[in-house]
């Protein structure tokens, strides 16, 4: 029985950290320096037994469905924790649509009855490991990339950029280029074609793409690989494909923007005084991030594109890039961890009495609670 | 296909009655295999090394791929020696080294070669044409391969013990070729 | 056995609006109510390893993150690894008094890993004494911790401190005499306090330096051979966050994750509802309200083939678990929620206006309110009250009617020494044998007619639904009255007949 093992064990406080993800879910608890475990986005439907992604829910009270599974294995499976009367630390992204924030807050308040909930923006306490308040902050995920500067500890979030250049679109880029040279590329599963890209497929070099990019490459493309399927087919993987997989996030759409534009407008966007400064100091997190060769060609890429008219004002000599102590999949999550075991839960958390009274969480496009206490 | 069988076992082998041989085959010295086990040479002969354990309803059988027609030779299946071929396995490889297990319920299909220490995992479906690489592991349900440090230990206690309970209660066929 | 693999053809309405078959369903015997794991309040009961069958308590677990120490996992499988012995030659070869010692390593029997892959030394003991790693960044980490800690707690304080800047009503000593702490200090003879301001502060860790440099392609991807088997899988990488290696030689051994035991509350009277033993062994339950024992279960015996429009018959199995007679009525089934009780409750509630909740009691303290430090504390001891959740409409397509028969039925308590008393059924029970077909000790066999709708396609599934009204003897014993209180508990039952094989 929780209640009767002792002050002791009661006044440890183990708050769980949460980031859920569009492809994978990072938990574990405060004061630690990794999450537990990093587990996929997805539950088993009740209704149709299908394994499915939180993410895809048809309405509200799908979603509401999905998350009371979702949460229920995130704690009996994995944190080992009643949620009941228990603080809970989510961290998710800025941009997160409001539906599915609401919903996740009535379904750990009504359902779960936690005690406690903070939301904290994933840009702003990536910073927390690195110990500084300034930097541009570039979160690659599954479905987009997302770059917001964060200026003397707050989110400058008027200068945001955000492109679907992200996993999802490697993968369906990776699907169309094996189409090619493979058949029945259709019925893989997305966690094949996953695995296919982080084993097989690299960022290449600008200098190699630039030949790529050209009619009649002259360089000679690194080796094919092939990849066993369930030991009925191999795959063929060629070379080319291996190295070009990666290309969309430095190509320019219709509206003259790539990885590397994203950067440079936001930076535009900020005060001239800090640019600099936001310049020398860029966060890339995000776990397409770690792809081999991205963060070197999102440098050289950088200095390309600082070359052209358009950042022709901005005095921008050179970037530099912080290292965080830990994989960049869960740099976020690090971050909320560290920010979870301050006082700042108990002081800026949303407790249950609030959040029944008001019944929504306080959210930064919400005009309610922008206004300023004179 | 041809109508009479051929078998040569060599010295030490147990070999029982029991046992389903068809075709030319040849059977090294302490080889043990179980009753119901079915070695069916189709295309060709068999020839099988020494320290062989081929245990229950394991079926090695050889036969041609159906696209390669009669052709003027024919190809001889060489198995190894110290081969485990669990319960239950189908191998129909066309090549098959030392020191290999085939798990149980395994099926190993024709267009494979199967070098030294490979370990076929239980349940296992291999039916692309490739050529396995020494000491891998194939496992699980989706066929993933991992590759191990050296072959398998050779299982001489089993062996043994085999070879001293077998012979109480099944019927053998005799060695018919001495060792020179 | 039906209930795992077949599936959910009979299934009844909790109170949640979820309907469930009967095998998921719970029955509270102090509020009289189904209900489902959704409607339950789920607990964390006791911690155990699978493998070792070992209980820990919860403490405990919470030192070791939720692993056992003994334990461990496959990286590359993820499947158990077992311990095997290797025997190695004496330490000393010429000393004949040596014996041959005993190594152990570790073995996954599913992918054949063994800790000597990637170059662990073979313990000499069975269990325990393999290397643990520790994450690089930990002092870094900590330092970073322990500042931001220090910023919060002096950012609350100086709030506080705010907070409290009202005017002293009361002239201090120092006002009235003159006198300052630090001088009366001095005049007794003991130390000075430093002014808090000049403390040593532990060194504040330096805020991180970003680089030009980022970490380079490998020269190794553009020109050598990709052998699979060497790099790991996303699976292999996730389930070590810390390290995530990219290569199999680094995939170390993980320890085993806990599992835990649940036990299951009801949300309107806290009494639970399902408790599992300790001993990690046990299949049984302490407290094992089920609701296949305390409510008639009704399984399909046949049904003839459906005809839209047309009556078709309908066998329908009843079986009283209880030890106590009961009675069987049938009513009609209504799909709204048509209970009073509870839209009573809601115009009461005033503070709460929302789709989902319904009421909130006094919190219980267990402990007295008396000052805690930090209001984590507070909330954490004394157990807040469920809140209960306003049911859901219940969302199945009910596209047939059975007609209601007016009789009812009985149907005689569970009596487990049947099956070997051969003296044959001696109940006696007058039947109305219109709707009674077969009967044997606490089962009987009843028919009914079911009509699907005129407008339904061929092969539409067709579903049907009644209320069950039975007599339920609550055995559980108030101070007000010490005899079983017997009362009449209605359930909604809805049955997956099929599809529809042809029209009128």
């Amino acid at each position: 029985m929780p209640l009767y093992e002792g002050i002791g064990a009661i006044t440890d406080k183990l708050v769980v950290v949460i980031d859920i993800g569009a492809a994978y879910t990072k938990l574990g608890f405060s004061g630690e320096f990794s999450p537990r475990c990093i587990i996929r986005s997805e539950v088993k439907c009740k209704d149709t037994g299908r394994v499915r992604n939180i993410r895809d829910y048809e309405n509200a009270q799908d979603l509401y469905d999905l998350l009371v599974d979702f949460v229920h294995m995130l704690y009996f499976k994995y944190a080992l924790l009643s949620p009941k009367d228990r603080p809970v630390v989510i961290i998710e992204s800025l941009l997160c649509p409001t539906i599915f924030r609401e919903t996740l807050a009535k379904v750990l308040f009504c359902h779960y009855e936690v005690s406690m909930m903070l939301v904290l923006p994933s840009h702003l306490v990536c910073l927390a490991p690195l110990a500084v308040d300034t930097a541009l902050v570039l979160d690659v995920g599954y479905t987009e990339a997302i770059a917001i500067p964060v200026c003397h500890g707050l989110p400058v979030i008027h200068a945001w950029q955000a492109l679907p250049i992200a996993s999802q679109a490697v993968h369906g880029n990776l699907k169309t280029l094996l189409t090619a040279c493979n058949t029945g590329i259709n019925s893989i599963s997305e966690w094949t074609i996953e695995d296919i890209k982080v084993r097989c497929c690299f960022v290449t070099t600008q200098k190699r793409a630039q030949e790529f990019s050209k009619a009649t490459p002259e360089i000679t493309t690194c080796l094919e690989v092939k990849y066993p399927l369930e030991g009925s087919r191999t795959l063929t993987i060629p070379g080319k494909v291996r190295e070009t997989v990666y290309e969309i996030f430095f190509e320019e759409d219709n509206d003259h923007q790539c990885m590397s534009t994203m950067i440079l407008d936001a930076i535009l966007k900020v005060n001239v005084d800090l640019r600099i400064k936001l310049s020398e100091n860029i966060v890339i997190m995000g776990g397409t991030a770690m792809t081999p060769g991205f963060k070197n060609r999102l440098k050289d890429e950088l200095y390309k594109q600082l070359k052209s008219d358009r950042y022709s004002k901005l005095k921008i000599t050179k970037f530099k890039f912080h290292s965080p102590p830990s994989k960049d999949n869960y740099t976020a999550w690090l971050g909320g961890a560290i920010y979870g075991c301050t006082e700042l839960l108990s002081m800026k958390g949303l407790s249950r009495e609030n959040y029944l009274k008001e019944n929504r969480l306080p959210d930064w496009a919400n005009m309610k609670d922008n206004l300023r206490t004179l | 296909m041809t109508s009479r069988n051929t078998i040569k076992i060599h010295h030490g082998s147990i070999v029982c009655e029991e046992s389903k041989l068809r075709g030319d085959i040849t059977i090294g010295s302490n080889c043990i295999i179980h009753p119901s086990a079915a070695i069916i040479a189709e295309a060709g002969p068999i020839i099988i090394g020494d320290c062989c354990l081929i245990e229950e309803q394991a079926k090695i059988i050889h036969r041609l791929p159906f696209d390669q027609s009669d052709k003027e030779n024919t190809p001889v299946l060489i198995i190894g020696s110290h081969n485990v071929f669990e319960v239950d396995c189908t191998v129909e490889a066309c090549k098959i080294g030392d020191n290999n297990i085939f798990e149980s319920k395994c099926y190993v299909g024709n267009k494979l070669t199967i070098t030294n220490g490979c370990i076929i995992g239980a349940g296992c479906r291999l039916t692309e044409e490739q050529t396995l690489k020494d000491n891998t592991i194939v496992y699980g349900r989706s066929c993933q391969m991992r590759e191990g440090l050296d072959r398998p230990v050779p299982q001489t206690l089993q062996m043994d013990t085999l070879s001293k309970m077998l012979p109480n209660y099944h019927h053998l066929r005799k060695p018919n070729k001495k060792n020179q | 056995m039906s209930y795992i693999i077949g599936s959910d053809v009979v299934r009844y309405a909790c109170t949640c609006g979820i309907l469930k078959p009967i095998s998921k369903l719970y029955f509270c015997r102090h509020c009289l109510e189904v209900r489902c794991g959704f409607c339950v309040c789920h607990e964390v009961d006791s911690h155990f390893c699978g493998k070792c069958a070992e209980n820990l308590p919860s403490s405990e677990a919470r030192l070791k993150k939720n692993r056992c120490g003994n334990c461990y996992d496959c990286p590359s499988c993820h499947q158990q690894l077992t311990t095997r012995a290797a025997t190695v030659g004496p330490k000393n070869p010429e000393d004949p008094k040596a014996t041959p010692r005993k190594v152990f390593y570790l073995l996954c029997l599913l992918c054949r890993w063994s800790s000597r892959d990637v170059g662990i030394p073979d313990q000499s003991a069975v269990s325990g004494g393999w290397p643990e790693r520790e994450n690089i960044h930990a002092n870094r980490l900590q330092e970073i911790q322990d500042m931001y800690k220090g910023i919060v707690l002096l950012d609350k304080q100086q709030k506080l401190e705010k907070d409290k800047k009202k005017q002293r009503r009361y002239m201090s000593f120092t006002d009235r005499t003159g006198i300052t702490a630090s001088m009366l200090r001095k005049r007794v003879g003991l130390p000075d306090i430093p002014h808090p301001l000049l403390k040593p502060k532990p060194k504040e860790p330096e805020p991180a330096v970003a680089k030009e440099d980022v970490e380079e392609l490998p020269e190794e991807l553009l020109t050598k051979p990709v052998n699979l088997c060497e790099v790991t899988t996303m699976e292999q990488r996730l389930v070590q966050p810390e390290w995530q290696p990219i290569t199999v030689e680094k995939l170390f051994p993980i320890h085993k994750q806990l599992s835990v035991k649940r036990s299951q509350r009801c949300r309107s009277c806290e009494h639970n509802v399902s408790k599992p033993e300790y001993n990690p062994n046990s299949i049984k339950f302490k407290i094992q309200l089920f609701a296949c024992f305390h409510i008639p279960e009704v399984r399909i015996v046949t049904v003839e083939p459906l005809r839209a429009g047309k009556t078709c018959e309908l066998l329908l199995k009843f079986s009283n678990p209880t030890q106590h007679q009961t009675v069987i009525t049938f009513l009609p089934v209504t799909l709204e929620m048509e209970e009073t009780k509870i839209s009573e409750q809601v115009t009461e509630d005033k503070s709460v206006v929302d789709d989902y909740l319904l009421e909130k009691k006094q919190p219980l303290s267990l402990t007295g309110t008396g000052s805690q430090p930090s209001s984590l504390l507070h909330a954490s001891l004394s157990r807040q009250p469920s809140i209960t959740v306003k049911p859901r409409p219940i969302a199945v397509p009910v596209v047939a009617d059975i007609t209601i028969p007016t009789s009812t039925f009985i149907l005689p308590p569970r009596d487990d020494a049947a099956e070997y008393d051969d003296s044959g059924d001696t109940h006696n029970i007058q039947d109305d044998s219109k709707l009674v077909i077969w009967r044997k000790s606490n089962k009987a066999v009843v028919k009914l007619q079911v009509t699907p709708k005129e407008d339904l396609k061929i092969g539409d599934e067709v579903v049907a639904g009644f209320t069950m009204q039975h007599i339920y003897v609550n055995t559980i014993t108030t101070v007000d009255n010490k005899e079983p209180q017997k009362c009449e508990h209605k359930v909604k039952v809805f049955v997956t007949l099929g599809n529809l094989v042809g029209s009128e």
